[in-house]
């Protein structure tokens, strides 16, 4: 790692940010508590205290998810926007989320009970993440134009949305809602003891993508470039799309979809760091992924006082005019 | 020694066949030929990027086929015609990507890595653009760039497919006579494409001709057998 000047404070900058925002974000809420209750419900936990209670089985793991989920998404950005050589690229933008969405939709609305319990949800999600993920690499060798190959996500999300509109029609009232809640995505459906599988899940698609981040500096050369230098390509391919459907299957199983994170921070880590190395990218893009979610949660969290605003309604009014900035400069 | 022996050129389609030829060590071979005769695609075999539908291609008497991909990069180096420019990589990084190869798991580049690239932008004249991002230099300076990072691959073959087109002069002179120098002083077999005759025959390079009439590969001693092709 090659890390000079302005960029040495910048690691540091979102350790701390995160550290705060945490500890915010554990303390701020309807009911209100202090340091000493955060305190507590670590070290001297008491089920018959109210404030401890909410902080363990409420805040810390909504902090937990919001922090996992953003890096997740980042990361997963990262690796599609360098496997297509797109900045565009993103796990949302691409459809992999529709994938997860379908499968789910599928899941909850055709009331099979299996499909609509944890297990079948999850599954459903990755399985869904991980065959829209294969489809996308097989289109992208036709589609070789970037904005082609964007306007080619945008058109799979908006013929899964069709699907699931029609399925939602045909589906019972309360399974209906369930889907509806299920898709405006919520960090607050997470509960402490789904945590422990969910961060295995997580570390160990970071590490796995820890291994490949010699071969994804190459990669940003092309795939031809990649062969040339002694890599095989075909078994990185599936590598990325595997690591991107996993963790975009399992943030969408838990949290619904949550848009445009994993197109935004990417590029916003490129440009804060101006650099190509993988290795730097990647744990820059766990640390601003996890602390830009966190934000955002904290920022749902202070608005719910006078208006109640879905995560992943609050990513895209973000998230959308930067991809529209990010465009509108490749354009020119 | 690269050797073809009956072998078909081409990406989807035989574009021509090669009857036998071989590419040795310590020369540059200069392959000449009209627009989509074939060059790229001869150049592209070669690398093992495609394979040859039928007939043989040996690098020091094992099948090309044979080799892993890793091995093959430490053999052959390969600079395309169109070089991606990416934003926010340094001409630097860039350079060290040449040497991926022999980077270990995890690890970082050795001092011999940093001492070769340091080399190779003193060769290349390009010293000066080492922190510049690669999309910001001109195509010509993005050239001299990929030329560099060929070498700093260090392997026994480079080959190039047209590194001459989008420099001006001086540096067209400069890069045959580095290729010259590259191929006397260290025995590499460099292959080169190009337009530019009239240069090119200014040098003791061996050259080839791809026939477009008879769909073949020929040598040429004089600039007078490639007229005829070209007029």
């Amino acid at each position: 790692m090659n890390i000079t000047g302005f960029n040495k404070i910048l690691f540091p900058l979102a350790g701390i940010g995160i550290l705060l925002l945490s500890i915010l974000s554990l303390l701020i809420g309807d009911i209100a508590t202090d340091a000493m209750d955060v305190f507590n419900s670590v070290f001297n936990y008491s089920e018959n205290n109210l404030s401890e209670l909410v902080i363990r089985e409420i805040r810390f793991p909504r902090v937990s998810i919001a922090l996992i989920a953003g890096a997740a998404l980042s990361i997963a950005g990262m690796l599609m926007q360098t496997l297509f050589q797109n900045p565009l690229a993103g796990p949302y933008v691409l459809g992999i989320n529709s994938g997860a969405s379908l499968l789910v939709a599928l899941g909850i609305l055709s009331g099979f009970g299996f499909l609509s319990s944890e297990i079948g949800l999850i599954g459903s999600a990755l399985l869904g993440a991980f065959i829209f993920g294969l489809f996308i690499l097989f289109t992208a060798s036709f589609i070789r134009n970037q904005i082609g190959l964007l306007l080619f996500g945008v058109m799979l999300g908006s013929f899964v949305s069709a699907i699931i509109t029609i399925l939602e029609l045909s589906s019972e009232a309360e399974s209906l809602k369930a889907f509806a809640l299920w898709s405006m995505g919520s960090l607050n459906g997470v509960t402490i003891e789904q945590l422990p599988i969910i961060f295995i899940v997580f570390i160990l698609g970071s590490t796995v993508s820890l291994f490949i981040v010699n071969p994804l500096n190459i990669l940003v050369l092309g795939e031809e470039e990649c062969r040339l230098m002694g890599y095989n390509v075909k078994r990185l391919r599936l590598m990325i799309v595997f690591i991107t459907a996993l963790f975009t299957g399992l943030i969408t199983a838990f949290c619904g979809p949550i848009a445009f994170v994993g197109l935004a921070i990417p590029n916003l880590t490129r440009m804060l760091f101006k650099t190509q190395d993988h290795k730097l990218l990647l744990f820059a893009n766990l640390m601003f992924g996890a602390l830009f979610l966190l934000g955002c949660d904290i920022l749902i969290q202070v608005m719910s006082a006078w208006i109640l605003i879905p995560i992943n309604a609050l990513t895209s009014l973000i998230g959308a005019p930067f991809v529209i900035y990010i465009l509108i400069r490749k354009i020119r | 020694m690269i050797a073809l022996k009956n072998t078909d050129i081409g990406f989807d389609t035989t574009l021509f066949s090669i009857e036998e030829t071989a590419f040795g060590k310590g020369k540059v071979h200069v392959l000449l030929g009209k627009n989509g005769v074939g060059k790229s695609a001869l150049l592209s075999t070669i690398s093992g990027l495609i394979s040859p539908a039928v007939g043989s291609l040996t690098l020091e008497g094992k099948l090309l086929s044979d080799y892993s991909f890793k091995h093959l990069a430490k053999k052959i180096a390969y600079v395309r015609s169109n070089v991606t420019e990416v934003p926010f990589l340094t001409v630097d990084a860039f350079l060290l990507l040449g040497r991926y190869h022999y980077k270990t798991f995890l690890g970082g580049h050795s001092g011999e890595d940093y001492a070769l690239i340091q080399k190779a932008k003193e060769l290349f004249g390009i010293a000066h653009l080492a922190e510049k991002f690669t999309n910001e230099l001109s195509s010509g300076e993005l050239h001299l760039c990929a030329i560099a990072k060929a070498y700093v691959q260090q392997t026994d073959y480079i080959l190039l497919d047209e590194p001459t087109s989008h420099l001006d002069y001086a540096n067209k002179r400069k890069v045959y006579e580095l290729l010259s120098e590259m191929a006397k002083a260290h025995n590499k077999g460099i292959i080169i494409s190009t337009h530019d005759l009239d240069l090119a025959f200014k040098f003791p390079f061996d050259f080839y001709l791809i026939d477009s009439k008879n769909k073949n590969l020929k040598t040429i001693r004089t600039f007078k057998e490639v007229e005829k092709e070209f007029i």
